[in-house]
């Protein structure tokens, strides 16, 4: 169980985030149809569901990188589908984003990669450049890996990079995509812990997607499970895996029958086999 | 016959499209160009990367063409008892049009392709998304910086492979084929004018820096994150750009005569 202070808090009571029915169509599959969900500020929020379900997908609509056919995204009370592009970046600035490939710059090395934003944003003191990243790698353990480049750099190693990175601006909120993927137990445990340690130290309100249900039970608060297009359960991970929902057995269960279906859709099978006129 | 006509225009609409797509981003190009002057060490780490990094190939490529053109134009003249004029001919091809047009092409090869794959591969991997997600506009970071720099670096490579070309074709015409010094020089200086033809083929070349840099951002910006979007994205760079400067050439030479 997590140990924040913000364990169980009703995310509705101080949203720092509020997707309201936003409904999003990509390539004719309706992705979310009238989704509505809260991200309470100071938490650390999951988002699980299916494979395919649209959780990276959410991310990009909370940080305005997608917009949806309707509905509302409410970030610190800002309206990211209506803000201009200065407004967005603005907002963009007190967001951390953890891509699930890291993104780092790979001309750059680890030290450029964290100061980039520095660099790009504040015109700051080379000096006081230098501090901040070397504090901020320190935070991640990776000081000692300033000079090395992206291609020098374990799965592991260049999360932590682009972890740094997400923070050098201390941000009001951080997203991150899938942070456990790919990651032995040394690495998922170090990452576990930083996400833990930004949201109890720093206070900084953490929304991951994840797929790894015990890391999750150990970082976050609060899961909100997407499935369908809708959200279709949310709670504190311990009570979801007792919820009584046929969402909540299939998925922490990971049974093969239930209202997640195995098969992609698709026409009967008997017409792809050229059976004309036969049902499926 | 109503699949054979999309067959035929199919590829022709898609290419008319492709062009209005170009523009649309050359004018967002624009926009960011102040924004992207104001990251000066991303436009000379571009410079050096498409320019100084394209100047051997470009200098064997001067030397070369030079060499061949006193050769060829040593037998044509000597046809009409005119070998005195080889170094007035060498340069005028030179500067009014086989520099500037050799350059372009040999650019969109080594600098445009490598842009190209370069910008495509940051779109792959999500580095212009980070940057979106920074709050940092790729258009300003990413393609201003190397839209300039080829508007930058073109001239001078076209000036670089001048020199060489003249330099080859002297060693040819005056050391080889016996032409004499004196003549090669002074009939050159006296009949190559500063303005008309040696300005005008830098005109030229930053006509051509500028359309081979557009076209290779613009591929790599715009090519789908697969292994196999990205080579095609590259594929395109060196075909485009190779047709829309030998067409802008007959244009240029057209106004410029």
């Amino acid at each position: 169980m997590s140990a924040s202070a913000t364990a169980n808090r009703d995310p509705a009571a101080d949203p720092l985030v509020q997707v309201r029915g936003l409904t999003a169509v990509l390539s004719g599959k309706t992705v979310f149809d009238a989704l509505d969900l809260d991200i309470a500020r100071g938490s650390v929020t999951a988002i699980m569901g299916p494979s395919g379900t649209g959780k990276t997908t959410l991310l990009k609509h909370i940080t305005g990188q997608m917009h949806g056919a309707a509905g509302q995204v409410l970030v610190d009370g800002q309206d990211v589908v209506r803000l201009p592009r200065e407004g967005l970046y603005r907002l963009r600035k007190r967001i951390g984003y953890l891509f699930q490939n890291s993104a780092l710059l790979t001309d750059y090395d680890v030290f450029e990669n964290v100061a980039f934003p520095l660099r790009a944003h504040a015109r700051l003191p080379e000096d006081l450049i230098r501090n901040v990243v070397l504090t901020k790698l320190q935070a991640v353990g990776l000081r000692g890996a300033a000079r090395l480049l992206p291609s020098e750099l374990s799965g592991g190693m260049a999360r932590r990079v682009a972890l740094a990175r997400a923070i050098v601006f201390d941000p009001m909120l951080i997203l991150y995509d899938e942070p456990f993927v790919g990651l032995d137990p040394i690495a998922l445990n170090q990452v576990l812990k930083l996400i833990r340690t930004l949201n109890q130290e720093l206070g900084i309100t953490s929304v991951l997607v994840a797929h790894e249900f015990e890391a999750v039970r150990e970082a976050a608060d609060h899961v909100h499970l997407i499935a369908g297009g809708k959200r279709v359960a949310s709670g504190a991970p311990e009570d979801l895996v007792r919820a009584d929902s046929p969402w909540t057995a299939q998925f922490f269960g990971g049974a093969l029958e239930g209202p997640v279906p195995f098969q992609y859709p698709a026409p009967p099978l008997a017409r792809d086999f050229g059976f004309v006129g036969a049902t499926a | 016959m109503k699949q054979f006509v999309a067959r035929v225009f199919d590829p022709l609409l898609d290419g008319l499209a492709d062009v209005g797509r170009t523009g649309w981003f050359f004018i967002g190009l624009l926009l960011a160009l102040p924004r992207g002057l104001t990251y000066p060490r991303e436009l000379l780490r571009q410079i050096w990367f498409v320019g100084a990094k394209s100047l051997i190939i470009i200098m064997i490529s001067g030397l070369f063409v030079g060499m061949v053109l006193s050769l060829q134009l040593y037998y044509t003249l000597s046809i009409f008892g005119g070998t005195s004029a080889l170094g007035t001919v060498i340069a005028l091809s030179l500067y009014r049009e086989l520099g500037p047009v050799v350059t372009a092409l040999l650019f969109a090869g080594r600098a445009g392709t490598a842009i190209t794959a370069e910008v495509g591969l940051m779109r792959a991997t999500d580095q212009l998304s980070a940057m979106e997600m920074m709050a940092v506009d790729p258009l300003a970071f990413v393609a201003s910086p190397r839209f300039l720099a080829g508007l930058i670096a073109m001239p001078l490579l076209v000036a670089v492979f001048n020199m060489m070309g003249l330099f080859g074709g002297h060693l040819v015409g005056v050391t080889w084929l016996g032409i004499d010094n004196g003549t090669f020089w002074s009939n050159m200086t006296g009949n190559v004018s500063v303005w008309k033809d040696v300005i005008s083929g830098e005109w030229k070349a930053l006509a051509f820096g500028a359309l081979v840099s557009l076209i290779a951002v613009y591929q790599g910006y715009s090519a789908p994150p697969t292994s196999e979007g990205v080579a095609n994205a590259t594929t395109r760079t060196v075909v485009s750009s190779s047709i829309a400067i030998l067409a802008l050439d007959f244009v240029l030479t057209a106004f410029l005569m």
